[in-house]
């Protein structure tokens, strides 16, 4: 009985194991997902599509986890309320939105990333994305360019900020001494 | 009778002028020149004024380990897939000596340490659009050398790759003919700031195209091929 105890609770854990094992690629959850995300909202006769950064990071991100069936649904009703939102304001792009009607549309996101335990925050002009993960790693960001800049490395800044500083400052100095040193000599020949 | 106040010489009243005068003038001249490497200066010493905490570690995650495989396909269940700011491999391009730690992001920490792909691109074998920015003054510096049909070689733990330098062109950071996110056929960009070797932050872009010749092309990655 013992035995057969054991063996019940070993198989038990061997198959809860396996429920919570974590596949990567993109599961059909995920994937509707992605689909409903591609299809445009319409916006006074005009197709508006979710930028493919979004998307393919959206993708990127859904590699590393395991939607659910019910997380999936909860997420593409919200993103079929804010289709339908869009199409509700009367504009014709996004960037014609009000400052309330973007942030009518942020709060979507965040709805929709609340599904997966995550944060999605809005750029100072709501016009950019980022979500984040509950111990603030990043998902998605599209607050910065996709292009980035890559000039100087910028632990070098200081560096070179500290030099241009000393320079003005040598420049002052030795400017305010060249010119007290003239006007002592103009006092003295007076 | 002299009054005994000082009497300030019309040299001195010139001094007195000018000196703020020129004094302003270089403050506005400096600050037209290095506005970029102001801005970053100012934001730096906002780092100690202001509460708000600015990353400036350079510590990261690495699941890069090198493999021998050259399979040509893998299977996405084999895979452990990067998360931002991971290093997941490196990329040498050995003809104009660059040789730097692959990142998944290209926010600051990839870029203080090596090279770091857009995360609304792609990895190696994916089968889309690869989009890598490199500091020019550190790890992408190299690339003022490159020329068509040099050998960029990707490893990551999931597989070798081999791309070929098809064309190198120059765009202004704000264009969008730079990179297609959309396409459906891997395609690597590594881009960085140009003129190289520029202190101050640039408006231009020195963007090197190239097309897969070899590396394992993950498969399974939708339930329909699964």
């Amino acid at each position: 009985m013992k035995k057969l105890f054991a063996g019940l609770a070993a198989a038990l854990i061997i198959g809860l194991s396996c429920v919570s094992a974590f596949a990567a690629g993109i599961n059909s959850s995920e994937a509707s997902v992605l689909n409903n995300m591609r299809t445009p909202a319409n916006m006074k006769g005009n197709s508006v599509y979710v930028p493919a950064s979004y998307i393919n990071q959206a993708e990127s991100y859904f590699n590393t986890i395991d939607m659910t069936t019910a997380q999936a649904g909860k997420i593409n009703s919200i993103i079929g309320q804010a289709r339908s939102f869009l199409g509700s304001t009367g504009k014709s792009s996004v960037k014609e939105l009000s400052a309330s009607e973007r942030k009518t549309l942020i709060n979507y996101a965040s709805a929709a990333a609340a599904v997966l335990n995550l944060s999605a925050a809005a750029g100072s002009d709501d016009r950019n994305i980022k979500v984040i993960t509950k111990n603030g790693k990043t998902v998605v960001d599209d607050s910065t360019n996709i292009i980035k800049t890559t000039g100087a490395e910028e632990s070098v800044l200081p560096y070179v900020a500290s030099g241009v500083l000393t320079v003005l400052l040598s420049i002052s100095v030795f400017g305010l001494t060249y010119l007290k040193r003239k006007s002592a000599a103009y006092e003295e020949v007076r | 009778m002299k009054k005994s106040g000082k009497k300030i010489s019309p040299q001195l009243k010139k001094f007195v002028l000018i000196p703020p005068a020129m004094v302003l003038a270089m403050c506005i001249f400096f600050v037209a020149l290095f506005f970029p490497v102001i801005s970053d200066a100012v934001s730096i010493g906002n780092m100690f004024l202001s509460d708000k905490q600015v990353d400036y570690s350079k510590s990261f995650d690495n699941i890069f380990v090198p493999t021998a495989d050259d399979s040509d396909t893998v299977n996405a269940s084999d895979i452990d897939f990067p998360t931002i700011n991971k290093q997941f491999g490196d990329l040498t391009i050995k003809s104009c000596d660059v040789d730097a730690r692959l990142f998944f992001g290209d926010a600051a920490i990839p870029l203080r340490n090596g090279v770091g792909i857009y995360a609304g691109s792609f990895i190696p074998g994916y089968g889309k659009t690869i989009l890598v920015a490199g500091h020019n003054n550190t790890y992408f510096n190299g690339l003022k050398n490159v020329k068509k049909g040099d050998t960029v070689k990707i490893r990551t733990s999931y597989g070798n790759y081999k791309y070929e330098v098809t064309e190198t062109k120059i765009y202004n950071a704000s264009s969008k003919k730079s990179y297609d996110l959309d396409a459906d056929e891997e395609n690597l960009i590594l881009y960085t700031c140009y003129p190289f070797d520029q202190v101050g932050l640039t408006e231009k872009r020195f963007f090197v195209y190239a097309k897969k010749v070899s590396g394992p092309r993950i498969i399974g990655l939708y339930d329909e091929e699964k």
